[in-house]
């Protein structure tokens, strides 16, 4: 490469830009979240300092010295002179007199003691908020005190009368945010679900595909030989599912199947009794959503292979129908040898959408009825995203994602292998 | 004084009238998102608004001028996808004022920092909140911190379709002594196996119709261990428990229930509006719901509930083992954390009020949940209604909660992914709890014990 | 078709194919219908002719607090803005790769076929914390931005793809002129590529129109909401399923789609078919 086209680099910068940003970075990231414990609890953005009773027994757990625990436990709050001087200071000396007059070092148990007894004095401070304030200026403890600066949180800690040794303990489990880990993996291959989930893959993908290219090319060739005017109706027709919304498309299978739904109601005369056609039984689960997937890959394939077919030299055909030939001979020595090429193009690109789509199984199945339709990608949503009790694992969910990712760049290499890489990143033609 | 004089101090005391009155007005724009929340549990939002007009009027008798704009939104697509939403809204800064939601939501978000303690903003010991029901609002709280107000309560009871049971031999004498006998022990899930096979077998109830438990995961399904015997938190430390007997109990039972043909093996994830339709006309013979569903059968066209359907406790695992009960599972108003103390103020307020026991007799009335506070029983609006009164009596007495621990969440979701196991057949009880309690260990580690 | 002969019958075939057809009718056909009748449980045929399935259009409905048309406008410039500027960053991006003299040339190339295949949705964590740092969760311009990013190594690939094509005598003839590159590329090879432009505009207006799992997770919000995460959320709705309803909302939602189909069917067929070729 002699001279570098710096219209090229011009012309490439936002494509790489926002690419990079919103596309190469989130892969890089969702490696990184794969190892740590990321979730709900811990947040995705970071963490507080925070301790709370039950992370008393944590910390001993943790070898922290029974001294530190006691001066962390100590939730006691005493009027003294410090306090009555604070107290002065923000909310008048009234109030500070009248408490010092009527509490002059008592000791309270906890915080909601002396917001009591605050509340009580002819003084009173009428706004809980404020007597919370109040109250904070005669204790130190910082349980259930959130502090978001490393810093601001071991002065607390140093204040309350903890043994400095303990600190990195105490910090360490006071930390609400996200930790490094390895046991997202160890999880993931550990358990005999991961398996169920793979196979339900292997086994979706796998007859979505034939569906897929099966009924692809039935729809091409036997257009193919249509009079136009049929040809083009059911070329339309089973464009729908392809360019149909999924919601939609969805939303008129679930139409279709449902107890109360076209298939119930036209069974019924014959004594069928309604039932639910798309969940009854893990069966009509996994024939709904290979139909509705497989319909949808179908589409694809017609366009591809009735493209494939219009190009093969009218001539070819017209010599075979000289020679005799049946239908199907014409089918299995000339067209389908034609069709390799596109055949095989649609399983690799098909593979790899419906290893990572969950789009329409989602909606349909939603992976029931009883997981028996969950797919990898489904698991990776339902995990990270998507569950009944609403703990979001982001990190064990990652790692779900990441698997899929390595699979997709394999799977991308040796496509690019099969379909001849070099031709396609040939030299650009014009050079300067 | 004469006219010049009278006019002018007319004007004086006009502009001081106008010096008195507020110099700007407060505006408030509280947004409220609720869980789980369909058209009958309105007022779970509705209460929030009759509460701003409330607190407005207060103000205004102190010479406030407060607006508050209530921001409704329950139109979420499921649990799943509210408490997403909420999660991703919260984490960017971008989380409603309140939201209505599970108990059980509060230990994760309060360790991430989604949730701000109410206690900090209101006086939990004046009224309404100090008339809750102590070991209700008792379940808003965690570490010693009250975190949010219950919402409502409610339990989740076994029902019974009374001309099946009438069908297969029970009086009708017999019939209203069930929930009796549950409550004592003498009727347990065994018995319920053998009832549910009766109507199967005696072709009353179609195959799969003779127990028909709910269709997705829920609190519901803890109550079945607990059946059995099994405890959820272990009483001293305080730690998730896994009980590898009652589990495995409890997951025998739904096999054998499948083996026996009562339930359908396939059952899980049956559309909710097919099964409520089916429970309300009888179509299964005994099955499981909440006490909200009180309102739903009813809606489903079912006129006659007492009539018709008979309620009780889960009963126990059988006879030497475990006990009668239903798990509670209130909603709660959460504070979400806001850059602005005063909304965070203005917003507590408005949950405090909201609790009033008038208004929250409205909510439970209208969507059949249980009342919040002892007094509800005095409002002739909720002691009139049968099924408030009956219920709170019948189950209320019995009800526990599930803990409020950062990581149940996890606990409950491996214990029904086991369950699911069992029950599709893809695994022997034995194996599926073999594989929960591998599951377990390495979800929660330290945080459970295995007994 | 070219084929017409003695040795093959089309008859039984249209009807096999009729017959295989049928059930996508039906729902087509009741998709149209269920939306101004109502039907008594039991039977197919409807009794009364109404038009309260489509009140979700002057009144909120018992299953969405969202405003129909904020949600139909938000829709539009979801899609139209996604549509366009994944055709404006491709048709520049595309032509680098493939005519001009770049670094890295290649790794790029095969950086986009790699992306092109990829598992994209599993991203959407790392996407959120993304937009989040942006402030741009819940906004429209997020899940723009996401949803563009997501199309273009295929956008890219495509007009790639119509460049390639473009006989370089065109641009030789104008570079030899004196023009520059930018003047070629616009004044000549623009105007060569304008049918794969309108392929890739189409296309992508309707792929972000179907899109359904990046704005329910990056932009649920009442504000921000668009058709697909409408619909999505009243079929999720366990409490009442209503399919008039449903479906009427479902009619609404497509009809921008069948005009885009009905006007650029062939174009479609082209891009669909021809355009995955890579």
């Amino acid at each position: 490469m002699k001279h570098i086209s710096w219209l090229g680099v011009g012309f490439l910068t936002p494509a790489l830009l926002i690419v990079g940003f919103l596309f190469f970075a989130p892969v890089v990231m969702t490696a990184v979240f794969s190892f740590t414990n990321m979730s709900t609890a811990t947040g995705i953005s970071g963490g507080d300092y925070l301790l709370s009773p039950n992370n008393l027994d944590e910390m001993q757990a943790h070898g922290v010295s029974q001294k530190t625990l006691d001066a962390l436990a100590d939730t006691t709050y005493q009027v003294d002179d410090h306090g009555l001087l604070l107290l002065a200071q923000e909310f008048g000396t009234e109030i500070a007199n009248e408490l010092k007059e009527r509490h002059n070092n008592d000791i309270f148990k906890n915080r909601g003691e002396l917001e009591r007894a605050l509340k009580d004095m002819k003084h009173r401070i009428r706004s809980p908020r404020d007597r919370k304030k109040a109250a904070d200026l005669f204790g130190t403890s910082i349980l259930n005190q959130r502090f978001t600066s490393k810093v601001d949180f071991i002065t607390a800690v140093i204040q309350t009368g903890a043994v400095q040794a303990d600190i990195p303990a105490v910090t360490s489990v006071a930390y609400t945010g996200w930790q490094w880990t390895t046991n997202n993996f160890k999880r993931l291959f550990s358990l005999p679900a991961t398996w169920r989930y793979a196979l339900n893959t292997l086994a979706y993908v796998t007859l979505t595909l034939v569906f897929n290219i099966g009924f692809g090319l039935f729809l091409a060739i036997s257009t193919f030989y249509m009079p136009e005017g049929f040809a083009n109706t059911f070329r339309t027709i089973w464009f729908l599912p392809r360019i149909l919304p999924p919601v939609l498309y969805v939303l008129m299978w679930k139409w279709f199947t449902w107890d109360t739904g076209f298939l119930s109601t036209i069974l019924a005369p014959l004594g069928i009794p309604a039932q639910n056609w798309m969940m009854q039984t893990s069966t009509h689960a996994w024939v709904t959503i290979i139909l509705i997937n497989g319909s949808v890959g179908a589409s694809l394939g017609m366009i591809l292979f009735s493209s494939a077919i219009r190009s093969i030299p009218a001539s070819m055909l017209h010599a075979s129908e000289v020679d005799g030939a049946s239908r199907f001979q014409q089918i299995r020595h000339i067209i389908l040898p034609q069709l390799r090429w596109p055949i095989l193009f649609l399983t690799s690109y098909e593979t790899l959408s419906l290893l990572a789509s969950f789009e329409h199984i989602l909606l349909t199945t939603d992976g029931g009825p009883g997981k028996s339709t969950e797919v990898w990608a489904l698991a990776a949503f339902h995990t990270a995203l998507r569950n009944y009790s609403g703990n979001l694992q982001y990190g064990y969910g990652a790692a779900f994602a990441l698997i899929l990712v390595a699979i997709g760049i394999a799977a991308s290499l040796v496509y690019m292998r099969l379909f001849n890489f070099r031709d396609l990143v040939s030299k650009p033609r014009i050079e300067r | 004084m004469n006219r010049t004089q009278l006019y002018s101090s007319a004007i004086a005391a006009a502009m001081l009238s106008l010096a008195a009155a507020p110099a700007f007005a407060e505006d408030y724009t509280i947004s409220v998102w609720a869980g789980g929340t369909n058209p009958p549990d309105a007022y779970r939002l509705e209460a929030i608004e009759m509460a701003a007009d409330m607190l407005e009027r207060e103000y205004a008798l102190e010479g406030k001028e407060l607006n508050i704009q209530v921001e409704k939104r329950r139109d979420f697509g499921g649990w799943d996808q509210f408490k997403q939403a909420f999660t991703l809204a919260a984490e960017a800064g971008k989380a409603p004022n309140i939201a209505v939601t599970s108990h059980l939501d509060i230990a994760p978000w309060a360790q991430a920092g989604y949730i701000v303690p109410i206690e900090d903003y209101i006086d939990i010991d004046s009224w309404p909140t100090n008339n809750i029901y102590p070991n209700l609002i008792s379940i808003a709280r965690l570490g010693n911190v009250q975190w949010g107000i219950p919402q409502d309560s409610e339990s989740r009871p076994m029902f019974f379709w009374r001309d099946t049971m009438r069908k297969i031999g029970y009086s009708d004498a017999q019939i209203d002594a069930l929930p009796e006998r549950v409550a004592t022990g003498d009727y347990t899930l065994h018995d319920v196996l053998e009832d549910a096979k009766k109507a199967v077998n005696a072709g009353i109830v179609e195959k799969g119709y003779g127990f028909y438990p709910r269709v997705s995961n829920g609190p519901d399904y803890a109550q079945f261990y607990q059946s059995f015997g099994g405890k959820l938190v272990d009483p001293e430390t305080g730690k998730l428990l896994l009980d590898r007997k009652s589990m495995t109990d409890f997951y025998q039972f739904f096999v054998d229930c499948v083996n026996a043909g009562v339930t359908r093996r396939n059952h899980i994830g049956t559309e909710w509006n097919q099964w409520y339709n089916e429970v309300s006309h009888g179509k299964a013979a005994i099955w499981h719901g909440g006490t909200w569903h009180y309102a739903r059968y009813i809606k489903e066209g079912n006129e006659d509930f007492f009539g018709t359907i008979q309620f009780s406790l889960i009963p126990k695992g059988n006879k030497d083992e475990g006990r009668p009960n239903t798990i509670t599972h209130p909603l709660v108003y959460l504070l979400a954390k806001q850059g602005d103390e005063d909304t965070l103020e203005i917003a507590a307020k408005l949950i405090k009020i909201a609790s009033e026991p008038r208004i929250n007799a409205l909510h439970a009335i209208k969507s059949a949940h249980l009342g919040i506070s002892p007094l509800e029983q005095d409002i002739d609006f909720y002691a009139n209604d049968r099924w408030a009164r009956e219920a709170t009596a019948r189950l209320l007495p019995y009800a526990n909660a599930q803990p409020n621990n950062q990581k149940y969440g996890q606990f409950s979701q491996i214990m029904w992914k086991g369950l699911e196991a069992a029950w599709g057949g893809i695994k022997s009880p034995e194996d599926a709890v073999a594989e929960v309690e591998q599951e377990m260990k390495a979800a929660l580690g330290d945080d459970l014990i295995i007994r | 078709m070219p084929i017409q002969s003695r040795n093959f019958k089309a008859a039984p075939m249209i009807i096999l194919l009729s017959l295989l057809s049928l059930p996508l009718l039906i729902m087509c056909f009741y998709l149209i219908v269920d939306t101004i009748t109502n039907t008594q449980p039991g039977t197919l045929i409807p009794d009364e002719i109404t038009f309260e399935h489509w009140r979700f259009l002057w009144q909120t409905t018992e299953n969405s607090s969202a405003n129909i048309w904020r949600v139909t406008l938000n829709t539009f410039v979801f899609s139209i803005t996604t549509a366009t500027t994944i055709l404006a960053i491709s048709l520049t991006a595309g032509y680098a790769l493939s005519r001009l003299n770049i670094p890295f040339r290649r790794f790029f190339l095969s950086g986009l076929i790699m992306l092109h295949a990829f598992p994209t949705i599993t991203l959407i964590i790392a996407i959120f914390l993304i937009l989040q740092t942006l402030g741009l969760y819940d906004s429209l311009i997020g899940v723009i931005m996401v949803k563009s990013a997501l199309e273009l190594p295929f956008g890219i690939w495509i007009m790639k793809g119509f460049y390639d094509n473009v006989p370089w005598e065109i641009e030789m003839a104008g570079v030899q002129d004196g023009a520059s590159r930018f003047t070629v590329w616009r004044k000549l090879v623009l105007p060569q590529v304008q049918p794969g432009m309108m392929a890739l505009l189409v296309f992508s207006f309707l792929t972000a129109w179907s899109e359904l799992v990046l704005p329910l997770v990056l932009a649920p919000g009442n504000k921000s909401q668009v058709l697909s995460v409408y619909l999505a959320t009243m079929l999720a709705d366990e409490s009442s399923i209503d399919f008039n309803l449903m479906k009427s909302v479902g009619l609404f939602y497509v009809i921008p789609v069948i005009i885009t189909y009905m006007i650029f069917q062939r174009k479609l067929m082209n891009i669909y078919g021809g355009g995955t070729k890579g």
